[in-house]
């Protein structure tokens, strides 16, 4: 499938033109769960699970989702910090080899011919993190910085303001001696401090400055692409606004491509012209911020913009917003289909029911049904043996199951009663992708398509 | 403000210092408000204003040394005997006895606030065995006036210990009834916060649980004896923003449903016009704008108010052109006798480095601290070294 969506030029194109800093396909990281003396790997946190995203020059991607969701791990693969599990990472891909790539991708690797295989290792070679030459490597790894979210922790403690800064400057040896002071100052007057900040340690500045002495850090090898990850989350709102402004000021200067990561919906919606909403790994859905925010095309967006309280507005009526049930799911082993479903308000039956979210239903809804299962003997995801008590109340469950008009209950798609056994067969669904469902925007939600789209039936009848 | 006899707290002229190897630090300086029965008041302020100070000198919770109370008073009534009761002086038998029965408190991150190494049954069991026990005896079929229990030995801290007594004390037949009784109350202030498996909750532990889930469970703890006053001090603030709405949205539905006023703690101000009936405004120590939320919201008077609300970003506000608030916050040892906001002050003024504003009433409830609703007489200052006057006429229309 492929990512390219069709991005309206939007925001200020720099000079070395346009296309991709980052092209995403399909990036896991995944993380290995060791078990017992041996530390045998059992498992694996999908911390980011299958992203598809593409940055383009100039331009600010918005990247939210509560925590636990993935978003600073996958601003760390995207940086180079944590390698990728799975999929491919390219960096810098122009237009026309941005199209190379699309088109090399879908052949095959052993039925590809000789000039497309040089092409693809060319191609490789000097974009895909991983296989890049020394040299590009370097390139990538000046252009591409890193601005953290808690300011203290990332500043070295025991170093002057003027070894913090200066140290990316001195390992690329751009500069030394007084010619780095000079520079340093140059930065730290770019950032709002002055010369007189040189000689200071980090524990003497305010939150807001220490955030400063960072983005200063992060410019000094004057890249083109920064990834902010909750560059303002520990600051208080008046310092907040100092740093944003400071940040959009530096862009427009600098011609800079930011990633953007917050939980902050209002921060989000003011800085980025694109927003990514990522739930459990996976991108929810993608398109142009203030779209996002006025037609939501996935409800865990939709729930994410009600529950962001704002200082005007129409919501004193809050009964029409729509909330989450439950807790975010073990990303150990999330949901199949669509990562939402057990906990959205407008679930379907064709959004991935298994076994495990009959079992959390039942729990909550009828424990007392929930209590007389005394066995269960599962044959994949979607289907499942279990053994009850006795006779009255497998019938008992096999009536409430049949019965249930919950969106669970019609994901049933054969359920057999033979005496205390109840087998049960759910209907077998794929992972849900992220499509394309309106120019410009893509959304993995099953009704984003559909007539009514993904307000619940009441509101849309 | 300070002449209605309808009040619930009023805490007057409070003064909260610490002592420090580098100087007295005034994290409270002269601070009055007074909360109404039901009412929700917002105390809002950012990092160091001295707001969670105010809230913890009401519990009497700030450690000495090296905090001290250096003036004023926390008097807190009691609505049905008009009694009242200053919890600064009070003997420290009777401040416990009010913690947690008269005055509840939710705290900022309750993964610190609950004791990780007890089931949450025996957590929600402390409280009351604290403050109910008479209560527990009587539903377990104990006479609480009889009886080897008696009198003072209902005052162990822990519902546990308190079975323990029993059952040396008395019969099986009773340590059963009141283990049963004990869990019973606790399942219902559980299941009273919307968790749906209240039995399972009750036997696990903190880590066990969700950040929401524990948050709720702070709640049925603060919520257990039916306080007149909950202070919720950021009970969100580590929370996601989903997580948030349902925390609040339960808080709600308990104030609505107990009518226990809310003394809400936050740094949020968007929170502020969902929840809350008046909002106090704190900077550096001092209370410098009050007032009815919507409309102080609506037309903020001082100018530390009017920086903060612009400097939220809103739909609309041009990307890069937020209104920050230059400068940052004043440090509070030994502060000079001034307008702690002068040097942030697009309005300073000679006579705001010289004299420490006070709240001046206004029409519609309001009161502002801020030199220019002053008259220059009134001080005794020049009118040229005065900022440039704002009739408090010009506030209400």
């Amino acid at each position: 499938m492929s990512v390219a969506v069709e991005h309206p030029n939007i925001g200020p194109s720099a000079a070395s033109g346009s296309g991709d800093v980052m092209t995403l396909h399909d990036v896991k990281v995944h993380y290995p769960v060791k078990e017992g003396v041996l530390q045998r790997v059992t498992g694996a946190v999908r911390a980011v699970d299958g992203v598809d995203l593409s940055i383009r020059r100039g331009q600010t991607l918005g990247l939210v989702g509560e925590s636990g969701c993935g978003k600073t791990t996958l601003g760390r693969v995207i940086a180079g910090l944590v390698p990728a599990t799975g999929g491919d990472i390219w960096f810098d891909l122009d237009d026309s080899s941005k199209l190379l790539m699309e088109r090399l991708r879908a052949i095959p690797k052993d039925s590809m011919s000789r000039e497309d295989k040089a092409l693809w290792s060319q191609l490789e070679s000097n974009h895909r993190l991983g296989s890049m030459s020394r040299e590009r490597q370097r390139i990538y790894r000046r252009n591409c910085q890193f601005v953290f979210q808690d300011a203290f922790a990332s500043l070295n403690p025991r170093q002057l303001v003027r070894d913090i800064v200066g140290r990316p400057l001195r390992v690329y040896h751009e500069a030394s001696g007084n010619d780095l002071d000079l520079k340093v100052i140059n930065l730290l007057e770019r950032v709002g401090l002055g010369p007189q900040h040189l000689l200071r340690y980090p524990h003497q500045f305010s939150g807001g400055q220490r955030q400063r002495i960072s983005i200063a850090r992060a410019l000094a090898l004057n890249p083109e692409f920064v990834v902010l990850d909750e560059p303002t989350s520990a600051l208080d709102v008046s310092v907040q606004a100092q740093i944003l402004n400071l940040l959009v000021e530096l862009q427009e200067d600098l011609g800079l491509t930011y990633l953007f990561i917050t939980h902050d919906l209002g921060v989000v919606q003011h800085m980025s012209d694109y927003l990514a909403v990522m739930y459990l790994g996976k991108i929810a859905e993608i398109g142009p911020t203030e779209d996002v925010f006025s037609n939501p095309l996935h409800p865990y967006t939709k729930v994410l913009r009600d529950s962001n309280p704002s200082l005007e507005g129409d919501d004193l009526d809050g009964s029409a917003h729509l909330r989450l049930t439950g807790t975010v799911p073990n990303p150990i082993d999330p949901p199949q289909g669509c990562r939402l479903h057990p906990r959205c308000p407008v679930s379907q039956p064709e959004c991935g029911w298994q076994v495990d979210d009959m079992f959390q239903s039942l729990e909550t809804s009828t424990p007392a049904s929930f209590e007389t299962i005394t066995r269960v003997e599962r044959s994949g995801p979607f289907a499942a043996q279990l053994v009850m008590t006795d006779d009255a109340a497998a019938r008992h469950l096999h009536e409430e199951i049949t019965s249930s008009r919950s969106p669970f209950g019609r994901a049933v798609e054969t359920i057999t009663l033979d005496g205390a056994n109840v087998s049960i067969r759910l209907r077998e669904v794929e992972e849900i992708p992220l499509i394309p469902v309106a120019p410009g925007r893509m959304s993995s939600c099953l009704l984003a398509g559909r007539p009514g789209g993904i307000n619940p039936p009441s509101e849309s009848r | 403000m300070m002449n209605s006899d309808d009040w619930l707290l009023r805490v007057e002229d409070l003064s909260v210092h610490f002592r420090t190897p580098r100087g007295v630090v005034q994290a409270v300086d002269h601070v009055s408000f007074e909360v109404k029965p039901k009412e929700t008041l917002a105390l809002v302020g950012e990092t160091g204003c001295g707001k969670s100070v105010t809230a913890r000198s009401i519990m009497k919770l700030v450690p000495e040394p090296p905090g001290e109370y250096a003036s004023g008073a926390v008097l807190l009534r009691n609505l049905k005997t008009g009694a009242v009761t200053d919890m600064l002086s009070a003997p420290m038998d009777q401040v416990r006895a009010t913690r947690g029965d008269r005055i509840a408190m939710i705290f900022q991150d309750p993964g610190k606030a609950l004791n990780p190494s007890l089931t949450i049954g025996r957590q929600l069991a402390e409280v009351f065995g604290e403050h109910r026990a008479a209560m527990l005896l009587t539903q377990a079929g104990i006479d609480p006036e009889k009886g080897p229990i008696g009198s003072g030995s209902i005052a162990s801290q822990r519902a546990g210990v308190l079975r323990r007594n029993f059952f040396h004390l008395t019969r099986r037949g009773h340590s059963r009834a009141i283990r049963a009784a004990v869990d019973d109350a606790v399942m219902s202030a559980l299941s009273d916060t919307g968790i749906p498996n209240p039995r399972k909750v009750m036997s696990s532990y903190p880590h066990e649980l969700s950040g929401g889930m524990k948050q709720r469970v702070m709640i049925a703890q603060a919520l257990a004896c039916d306080p007149d006053l909950l202070i919720a001090d950021e009970p969100t603030t580590a929370l996601d923003v989903t997580i948030q709405a349902r925390i609040l949205d339960l808080i709600n539905d308990m104030q609505q449903r107990r009518g226990t006023a809310i003394l809400y703690i936050t740094h949020d101000l968007s929170l502020v016009r969902q929840f809350a009936d008046r909002l106090a405004v704190m900077y550096a120590g001092r209370i410098v704008e009050s007032g009815p939320a919507l409309e102080v919201l609506k037309s903020p008077q001082h100018p530390y108010t009017q920086g903060l609300l612009a400097a939220i970003p809103r739909a609309g506000t041009p990307r890069g052109k937020l209104a920050a608030i230059a400068g940052s916050v004043p440090q509070l040892i030994d502060p000079p006798a001034q307008c702690h906001f002068s040097s942030r002050c697009t309005w300073c003024a000679e006579a705001c480095t010289s004299h420490i504003p006070k709240l001046i009433h206004m029409p519609g409830d309001r009161d502002v601290a801020c030199l220019r609703f002053e008259q220059a007489d009134s001080i005794g200052v020049d009118p040229s070294d005065m900022p440039s006057h704002v009739a408090s006429a010009e506030v209400v229309s």
